[in-house]
């Protein structure tokens, strides 16, 4: 975890993880840290502004805004996670297996990830709910489908490069296995890279979430969601035009959180690295 | 030529790394600079050339070329004193030369920029000092690009670029190290050689004191950026006093051909 | 008797067709207890050489055995088994790149051991803390990172590492070309007592003939691809037959002051 512990001597990097704690905080906890029932609609406050009962107004049928982003977040935050999960799956362990496993191997995975590459996210995910039918699952199986190619391409890459390296021929002649040389030599090199493409990842899956919600597909109503929340905000605008305001802010801090801390572990580790060494060589 | 006057070296910690290196070198003698890893031969070296490490100064004592206070030198009178008065050569030549350019090219624009000579001047001029390299078909070389090229025959490019601008002093740290015995055989011949008909001072680092007794007339064994001893370079291999240099010298002849034809 | 490490006729091509001939055919050998030197220039193929053997490159033609075992046939789970006996042992030219930066030293050492799967965690750390103290390196250094390392330790490391499975042949790739002296003379020392006490078979390569001297029994010298001279060292060294080997006898520098190849102009 040399990026992490990198990422966290800077500034920025502890603001994100702070901002990504109290969204994890919220996740966990906005159902029972929220005034009122999500759900519940309260037909003599309709489309309100802020007041001392809803500190951030009601919606269109009168529930709690605050509420509804609590409890909402939940939802965004998993979706998100669960599509990055799938990503995770389905393109690091073929792209540690395509320098490991064979020339066949390494050919269909190349051509299966360019495949996936072409596809667009939304329509994906739009013909995806229609064959499977409307829900978030199917939605984030879509999405984690199209993450697959970055996080294969990512691990590839870091991977191909120990092919060759001697310490891993020197692990060969001792006779371990290509499982263990992955375990032992290259997993270490290839992590970082991916627990950067993790994060940023994680921040365009939640914009996707919100886009999809925002477009009708993945969340169904009146089940709260960030994005969901933004999509129907933007109805009445004319009635309500700070309504947007609250959900879409979250989602910048949250994807700004994210982006900022995978920017921060790929800091090069080159200028960073501790003096002695450099000056040996 | 070169007088090098109670040098100290510091990091910018304050750690300081060479306490008081003190010699001088005559114009046209050469100086072989000797001792361990760590010992602060690179750094005083490298004090000389105006190119201390990022971190590290000149905390006092006086570096003169020439009659001229270097220490303190500006960037731009550096650029004036390198090439006509000092010039180096390095362990491993193909990291001093842009891999995308010619040889040729690049010493050319040395020549230019450096002498001021006409681009075509320099072309011809550039091919003529690849031939006085002892490097076979010049002009080929001269088109050739760095990884078309040996490291001994990279090593007489540098060489090159280093005698282009005519120095009175030429630095060679560690410059044959990493060639094959032959071609260090040849390289140290060529530096020889230039010496002779350059009036060429030479200040060289070596960790093999064989390779100083090739060349040098003079020896400075530095300890943990101190000198220990320093005389004529016979004297001190033959008859070191300093009981460092007698286990330097002790360890050179443990194993080697030297001790086989003694048997 | 037959020698712990045999190799004959070794032929290795390189290239997308094998094109390019390396070695053509190349005979080597070391007997238990015996130190062969293996001497030639940048490109002359002697670390190609190493690397066939230990199965690296590619035998075009040619066979390796080990103690009288066909070894260049040996493929897949076979191959694994026979490497994991550590019989045969290679120490690579650079230290820094054969060493994994992100491994400690001791667990690099105890590598070979863990990959066997020999022992508890702790008796593999106690056999590395051994090799290590073997090469003359303080077992304090085992919890360091090789990049915390001089390059004289780390070339110690690799030895280390090699020595730790107890192998029967031990092809060392340019152990002290790096070194200075006193780092260099103990290396030597090192090598000397594993070929006297535990009749190690070693193979020492270098394009420094200088440094077999006084340790080398046979040595071997290559030239582009193919063995120009084979003997004892002392007749090598002293009376070499072939040109290419008088010139590099005459290359290596003398403490004792300019050798006469010194003295002639390269013009």
């Amino acid at each position: 975890m040399r990026a992490l512990r990198l990422a966290v001597r800077q500034r920025a990097a502890r603001i994100a993880l702070a901002v990504l704690g109290v969204v994890v905080l919220l996740m966990i906890t906005g159902e029972w840290l929220a005034p009122y029932d999500p759900l519940h609609q309260d037909t003599t406050a309709i489309l309100a502004g802020p007041s001392a009962e809803h500190w951030l107004g009601t919606d269109y049928v009168g529930r709690d805004v605050l509420s509804r982003l609590l409890a909402g977040s939940r939802l965004s935050v998993i979706a998100a996670a669960e599509a990055v999960g799938l990503g995770l799956l389905l393109g690091v362990l073929p792209g540690l297996a395509s320098v490991y496993v064979g020339r066949v191997f390494e050919w269909l995975s190349l051509r299966v990830m360019d495949g996936l590459m072409a596809l667009p996210f939304i329509i994906f995910a739009i013909a995806v709910a229609a064959l499977l039918g409307n829900g978030l699952h199917q939605a984030m199986f879509a999405v984690g489908v199209l993450m697959a190619p970055s996080f294969y391409r990512v691990t590839r890459a870091a991977a191909i490069g120990l092919r060759q390296a001697q310490y891993v021929e020197a692990a060969t002649l001792f006779g371990a296995t290509r499982w263990r040389v992955v375990r032992t030599h290259v997993w270490q090199k290839v992590l970082p890279t991916v627990v950067v493409t993790t994060a940023t990842a994680m921040a365009g899956a939640l914009l996707v979430v919100s886009s999809l919600t925002f477009l009708g597909i993945g969340v169904q109503p009146p089940a709260p969601t960030w994005g969901g929340m933004l999509a129907s905000d933007l109805g009445y605008l004319t009635q309500r035009p700070f309504g947007p305001v609250a959900p879409a802010l979250l989602i910048i801090v949250t994807v700004a959180a994210l982006n900022a801390l995978a920017d921060a572990m790929t800091v090069d580790p080159a200028t960073t690295q501790e003096a002695p060494d450099a000056l040996r060589r | 030529m070169l007088f090098v006057d109670d040098l100290h070296l510091s990091t910018t910690g304050g750690t300081e790394l060479v306490h008081g290196v003190s010699f001088a070198l005559a114009p046209g003698e050469a100086i072989g600079l000797v001792g361990e890893s760590g010992s602060g031969k690179t750094l005083t070296c490298r004090a000389i050339l105006g190119v201390p490490p990022p971190g590290v100064t000149v905390s006092g004592g006086t570096i003169r070329l020439a009659g001229d206070d270097v220490a303190h030198y500006s960037r731009r009178q550096w650029d004036r004193a390198r090439g006509p008065r000092i010039a180096a050569v390095f362990q491993d030549p193909a990291s001093y030369l842009n891999p995308s350019l010619t040889v040729g090219r690049q010493l050319g624009e040395v020549l230019r920029v450096k002498n001021g000579l006409h681009r075509r001047v320099a072309k011809a001029r550039a091919v003529e000092l690849l031939a006085s390299m002892g490097l076979h078909r010049p002009e080929h070389v001269h088109d050739q690009y760095p990884y078309e090229l040996s490291g001994g025959m990279l090593q007489r490019v540098l060489i090159a670029i280093a005698v282009s601008g005519d120095p009175d002093l030429l630095i060679a740290d560690e410059a044959t190290t990493a060639l094959d015995v032959t071609v260090q055989a040849e390289v140290l011949n060529l530096i020889a050689a230039l010496r002779a008909e350059r009036r060429l001072s030479l200040l060289l680092v070596s960790h093999d004191l064989a390779v100083v007794a090739q060349l040098c007339d003079h020896v400075v064994v530095l300890r943990d950026g101190r000198v220990v001893e320093s005389g004529p370079t016979r004297q001190v291999l033959d008859d070191p006093a300093d009981p460092y240099t007698r286990a330097l010298v002790a360890d050179h002849r443990e194993y080697g051909l030297d001790r086989l034809v003694a048997r | 008797m037959t020698a712990a490490l045999e190799a004959d006729g070794v032929e290795v091509r390189l290239g997308r067709r094998a094109t390019t001939p390396i070695l053509h055919g190349v005979d080597l050998t070391a007997r238990a207890g015996e130190i062969v030197g293996l001497i030639g220039e940048t490109g002359s193929g002697k670390t190609t050489l190493a690397r066939a053997v230990v199965g690296l490159a590619p035998l075009h033609a040619g066979a390796v055995r080990v103690d009288g075992t066909p070894v260049s046939g040996l493929r897949g789970a076979e191959l694994r088994r026979f490497r994991r006996g550590g019989r045969v042992q290679y120490v690579f030219q650079d230290p820094l790149r054969s060493l994994d930066p992100d491994v400690t030293v001791l667990d690099s050492v105890a590598e070979g051991l863990a990959v066997r799967g020999e022992g508890r965690a702790a008796d593999r750390r106690a056999r590395a803390v051994a090799a290590l103290e073997q090469v003359g390196l303080d077992p304090a250094l085992g919890d360091r990172l090789p990049g915390r390392l001089s390059g004289g330790q780390r070339q110690r490391v690799t030895i280390a590492r090699a020595l730790a499975v107890d192998p029967r042949v031990l092809l060392l790739d340019e152990p002290v070309s790096a070194l200075d002296a006193a780092n260099r003379n103990h290396v030597l020392r090192l090598l000397d007592r594993l070929r006297r006490e535990r009749e190690v078979a070693i193979v020492l390569i270098t394009h420094d003939l200088g440094s077999l001297a006084g340790i080398a029994d046979r040595i071997v010298v290559l030239y582009r691809g193919r063995v120009v001279e084979e003997g004892p060292a002392a007749r090598v060294l002293l009376e070499p037959a072939d040109p290419y080997t008088q010139r590099l006898i005459a290359s290596v520098p003398s403490i004792d002051g300019p050798r006469p190849i010194y003295a002639r102009s390269t013009r």
